[in-house]
Order: C-alpha cells, then structure tokens, then sequence
C-alpha cells in the first residue's frame, strides 16, 4: 500500500493550494490571452481576402498586402489581367480607408469600391450597394445605429446603407463596400484602380496563374490569395513580436514567483514531516521528487485553469464587444505549456534547496 | 521586555529572508507590468502624433476627415493658394501622405511616407545624417528603422515598383509601429497616381492668430473641405489608434494587479497560518483582535510598499533599456501614473490581508496548550 503524499502535502492547506494555481493561472492567462487577442485580429484581418472569392490578387508591383497599404493600378490593368489566358474573371477594385459618420457617432473602415458590391460574400441583411448607396459590417451598422435606409456620411458625401454583411471587423477597423466609380470620384481616383481580384478557371491553379500574370503584365504584383494573406498576417505578427516577448518574459516571472512562493512556503510548512520521512528512510531524491511533484501539480493545474479561462474568455468577450475575437491556436497552446514548464522547473529550485538541506536528525531534537 | 516593545510584524517578515524576497519579486513583477503597460499605452498616444506635433496649428482636408492617421484624404493642391488668401492665414503648405509597407529582408515593414514640398515645410525636422530629398527618387528615413535593416546613407530600397536612394537619416522620428519617411511630394503623388493632389494643406496663421478662429474661417470660406486645428486632429488620432488598445491593455493591468494582491495575500496567509501557534499564544497573552489584525497589516503593507518600491525601479529601469535598446518604442511613465500605484499598493495591502485576519479571528487561543 502507499501514502499518496505529495497530494496530502498539496492539499493539506487548500487555501494556499488554490491560491498558488489561481496565480499560475493568472500569469499564463497574460500570455495566452495576449496570443488569442492577436491571432483574432489576424483572423479578421484577412476575412475580406479569404472570402473574396479571388484565387489571385493583382497589385502594383512591390504590393502583396491590404492592411494599411497603398496600391494603384491604371484601368486597363484590369483588362490586360482579363486577357490572359486561364482567367475566368478579373474583378478592379479601388480600396481606401475612411471614416464612416452618423450623427456624432464614427468609426474607421476599409471602403471597398467594387462594382459586384463584394460579392460573392454573403449578405447577413438587406441588398448589394447600387449607386450612392453603402453596405456596412454588421457591427459598423450596430455602433452607427445605421440599418438599411439610414444616410452615412463617407468623404462628405451621403450614401444610403442597403445591406450588411458580417464577420469582417476587428477591434483595428471595419470593412464598406460602395460603388466602384462613387468612391473613385470622391477620391479623385478616375481611371486608377488599387487591386485586380481574379478568378481562375478550373484548369489552372493559383501560383501558376499568378506567375502567368506577373510574366504577361508589366508593372504588377500577382500573388496567391494564400500568399497574400500570409503576407497580411506576417505585418500584424512582425509588428506585435516584441510586445508578445515581452508579455511572456513578465507572464514567466510572475509564474515562477508564483509557484516558487507556493511550494517554498508548502515546504517549510512540511519541513518536520519531510525530515521524519527522512529518519523512517526516504531517500534524498525520494524528497526531492516530493517537493518536486508538488510544484509539477500546481503549475498543471493553472495551466489547466488558464486554459479554461481563455476558453472562457473566447466565448464571453466576442458576445461584450464583437469586434474582440479571441482565436486560440494550438501553437500558442503549446508555447504556454513550454512557459509551465519552465516555470515548473524554475519554481521547483525553491523548495528543493531546502528539502536538500534537511537533516534527519533534527526531528529527534525537539 | 520591560518597557520595550517587540517589532513581530517585521521579525516574522524577516524571519525567511528567501521566502521575502521571492515575495518582493513577485509584487514587484506585477507592478512593473502594470506601469510598463499604462506606460506603453501613454506612449503610443504621444508617438501617434509625433508628425503631427512638428507641423503647423491648423489642418486642412477633405470634407469629412476627422484625423491625420486613419483614413484617406485628397484635395487639389491648388487649394492651397485659395487657402493663402483667406485673411489671417500666413503659409498654406500641401503635404501628401501614406502608409509605405516597405519590404525590408522579405518581410513587410510598416512605415508612415510623408511627401513634402522641398524647401517648405512639412520635412524631416531633424536630420542625424545626411540632407533632405529633393531628387524624385530620394527618400530620408528614421534612423531608427534603418539601423533596424542594415540601410544607410546611399542604401537604395524598392517601394511600389519604384528605386528610391537613401539620402539622409532622421531623428526622433519612430512613430508608433510606424517610423516615419520623407520623399519629395511629386514623387508620392506619382506612386499613388494622383499628379496635382495633396492629402492634407498645413497651414501657418499670421503671428498671434488664434488656430481655432482660423480653422472656422477656411471652413466658412472655401466649400468642400474641413479646417480643423492640429489638437483636434491629434486627439482624433489618438482615440482611433490608442482606444482598440485600452480593453486588452486594462484586462492585463486587471490581471496583474490580482497577482500582486494574491502573492502578498498567500505570503502573509501562510506566514500566518505556519505560525498559528504563536498567534494563538499572543492570543492567549490577551493581545487584543485589533493589534493582531494590526500585525497582519502591517506585513501586508511592508510586502505591498516594497514590492511596489522594486517594481517602480524595475518598471524605470525596463522603460529606460526599451529606449535604449528598442528604441521604437516609447513607454511614457508619468509621475500620475507611479503615485497612483503607490496608492493601490495600500489598497492591495489592505485586500491581501483580509483572508489571514479572517483565519486569525477564528483562531482559539486555547490551541497556545494543546500540545
């Protein structure tokens, strides 16, 4: 038979227990929160390009992102792109970001001049954008108060909202779409378009279309629509490296602070008992796993808990505020586990040192 | 004893230096990180507007613009010689502005491209090295970014299907997440295809002339545009590219001010706990529930002053290798923000100590002799 005692030791004070996983838990929260925050954004940020329909995305040359970028195209580009052989459709946009008004209330979105309206994204209310009228995200229309019907004020100017659709925003920006030559207009843009989104047809595949059009068209940039999104969501994680390091460097510390201050604390609280197992036999190493298990157990369980938690927060925080989407990937689930395991291992040093120390003797002189 | 007093609030926190200092460390860790991230939050604001701040008080632009960063502006640049004629208005100078996703080592690189007119203002306002463009395809980058990707004075770099040269680095230009570049405005207007525009009209008034009046009296006077003042714009800025941050930012804040409070809490609780036996005693003795939970709150306060002590320095000395190291990035701790932390330390303190006054209002002095 055997004395289960590293979990009698672990509970015999269940405060402190609980205390020490709720703040494992909150140091590693830091880090997957921060990670699924980021993955959201990058999630929403390639929405429109994902659900484009396009198999290519045609651009000045130098171009193969959206997000905060600048790409202008003559018109004929379009048809020169239309003329190459194994193009089914291609599709001008012009893409410029803009503030989207009603009354004192605003918000910021990527306008979309695109004759289809944005197909083939599907509508969540109401119709496509004829001249001078507007679609809006969903969640845009919500903060506007502006349903179909409703007058926004885009450049100056007012559009008509017919229709929303959904999915497209992040808590960065929103996305509209309006007529292609009304936004050309407002933009003194006539005649310039800032993307060509082309669709294969069924015979050829993305890349070697996109190598056709680079080699047939002078001047542009064809990238992949797999491509191009990975380009978009290389901008967004080059730019937050150094704030996701830190925030583990911090999330790190405080857990190995944490857990070391639990099993420390556990340990001298234990320090008789560990020296009578001592004097009935344990061996040093049987202790040291002891006090090692302990700590093993604590930062599993907030790790555990902080998994939970981001579960939580992903299925909470979307339905507070939609624009916040909390994406949890398996890698960042992965990277919080290696951060519990090192804090496990730094954590542990604390009462290891101690537990080291013990002389089985001293039980006898008290 | 007679006469004398025994200091057991500082005897028991001292009586386990290790335990102390990891104690120390953890409040001090979570401190650091909230006025590392209130700091971060600050400083984005200033960087936001850094172009901004060196630039003329009033900001003419589409009709309907509200900000300098987050959205498209186009006027004919003829406007500005409408605009020099409004009374009260000494220099009108178009600038045309952009994001430039330059690709720098295969990676896209974010950069704010501002073109200008050489000779006017609207430039680089402080060069490290270098002179100011002029030439169509010559470019003045931060400093900071260049030293970032190996550029440098004479380094050529392609953007947009164009090659523009390196001719001067600039100082005290790294925005944030968007360090700035300087080109002639002929030559954005060409990338852009958009000859005979500018984005937004800077405007000078004549000396001692209100910005605010200004502003109002463009807008009356010429139709189709907006005359804001440059502190409009800048809190504009602010608000779009610094609120998307505020909720995530104040949930991490949220969450390490829990810690703080649970490390102090699960240092004095199992303090207290290991030594119920002396409390019980003291107890026993006749110390009053008052003067313990004193004791308690005096541990609890020390861990809190002290964690909080560390971790300003911690959070001083972090912001000041970020500078040096990072210099991208601005973390602004203001001396608001450090004695608003002093202050919750005392509230966290306070926080902590109620789980072990809890378990020492429950403790039977008779437990002093049971064993």
């Amino acid at each position: 038979m055997s004395v289960p005692l590293a979990r009698r030791q672990l509970l015999f004070r269940k405060g402190r227990a609980v205390a020490g996983v709720a703040g494992i838990a909150a140091a590693l929260l830091l880090v997957l929160a921060l990670k699924a925050i980021f993955a959201g954004i990058n999630d929403r940020l390639t929405a429109y390009i994902d659900k484009s329909g396009a198999d290519v995305i045609v651009a000045q040359r130098g171009v193969d992102t959206m997000h905060m970028t600048q790409s202008a195209l003559p018109e004929q580009t379009a048809t020169a792109v239309a003329a190459v052989p194994g193009v089914a459709e291609a599709r001008p946009i012009l893409y410029a970001p803009a503030m989207i008004e009603r009354g004192e209330a605003r918000g910021i979105a990527y306008l979309v001049g695109d004759d289809s309206g944005g197909a083939p994204l599907p509508m969540a209310t109401g119709r496509r954008a004829r001249a001078g009228e507007i679609v809006l995200e969903r969640t845009l229309a919500e903060r506007l108060d502006a349903r179909a019907g409703s007058g926004v004020r885009v450049f100056g100017r007012t559009f008509r909202v017919s229709g929303e659709v959904d999915g497209l925003a992040s808590i960065l920006n929103s996305v509209a779409f309006v007529r292609r030559q009304d936004l050309a207009r407002v933009l003194e843009s006539v005649g310039v378009v800032s993307y060509v989104l082309v669709r294969a047809r069924p015979e050829i595949g993305g890349a070697e279309l996109a190598a056709r059009i680079e080699a047939s068209v002078p001047g542009v940039t064809a990238s992949t629509r797999a491509a191009f999104a990975s380009s978009e969501r290389r901008v967004v994680g080059d730019m937050t490296t150094d704030i996701v390091r830190a925030m583990i460097l911090v999330g790190f510390v405080i857990g190995v602070a944490v857990a070391g201050l639990v099993a420390y604390s556990a340990t001298l609280s234990q320090i008789r008992d560990y020296a009578v197992l001592r004097a009935v036999g344990l061996r040093v190493r049987g202790a040291l796993a002891l006090a090692v298990a302990q700590v093993g157990a604590t930062v599993a369980a907030g790790f555990l808990l902080a998994l939970a938690l981001v579960w939580a927060l992903a299925a909470i925080l979307p339905r507070l505020t939609p624009t916040l989407v909390l994406a949890i990937r398996t890698a960042d689930v992965a990277l919080a586990l290696v951060v519990a395991g090192a804090v496990a291992l730094a954590a542990a040093a604390f009462p290891v040192l101690r537990v080291a120390r013990i002389d089985p003797a001293s039980v006898f002189r008290r | 004893m007679a006469g004398g007093s025994v200091p057991v609030a500082q005897r028991q926190l001292l009586a386990e230096p290790v335990k102390l200092a990891v104690t120390l460390v953890a409040v001090a860790a979570a401190v650091a990180l909230v006025l590392l991230l209130s700091g971060l939050r600050r400083g984005m604001g200033e960087q936001v507007t850094l172009y901004l701040d060196h630039q003329a008080p009033v900001l003419v632009a589409q009709q309907g613009a509200r900000d300098f960063l987050s959205q498209t502006s186009v006027l004919p640049e003829a406007l500005a010689g409408d605009i020099e004629r409004v009374p009260g208005v000494a220099e009108a100078t178009p600038i045309s502005q952009e994001y430039a996703m330059l690709r720098l080592h295969e990676r896209p690189v974010l950069a704010l491209l501002i073109g200008f007119d050489p000779g006017k203002p609207g430039g680089p306002w402080r060069l490290a090295s270098g002179r100011a463009p002029s030439g169509s395809s010559e470019l003045v980058l931060d400093r900071v970014l260049a030293s970032e990707h190996g550029l440098e004075i004479g380094s050529t770099l392609e953007y947009r299907g164009a090659q523009l040269r390196i001719v001067g680095l600039s100082r005290g230009t790294s925005g944030f997440m968007t360090p700035l570049a300087f080109a002639p405005r002929t030559t954005v207007n060409a990338l852009s295809r958009r000859p005979g525009t500018a984005n937004f009209i800077f405007v000078r008034p004549d000396p001692g002339g209100s910005p605010d009046a200004l502003a109002a009296r463009i807008d009356r006077a010429i139709p189709g545009i907006s005359a804001l003042t440059r502190r409009e714009v800048a809190a504009n800025d602010r608000r779009q590219f610094v609120d998307p941050f505020s909720g995530p930012l104040f949930a991490m804040v949220a969450i390490a001010f829990a810690v703080a409070i649970l490390v102090i809490g699960l240092a004095v609780y199992s303090s207290t706990a290991e030594r119920s036996r002396e409390y019980a005693t003291l107890k026993a003795l006749g110390l009053g529930r008052r003067a313990l939970f004193r004791l308690i709150g005096v541990q609890a306060a020390g861990l809190a002053l002290g964690g909080t002590v560390l971790g300003i320095l911690l959070a001083l000395t972090a912001a000041r290798a970020v500078s040096e190291l990072a210099p991208k990035y601005l973390i602004a701790i203001s001396a608001g923000g450090v004695a608003a932390i002093a202050a919750s330390a005392l509230a966290m303190a306070l926080v902590a100590a109620l789980v072990p006054a809890r378990f020492l209002a429950r403790l039977d002095p008779a437990s002093a002799f049971r064993r």
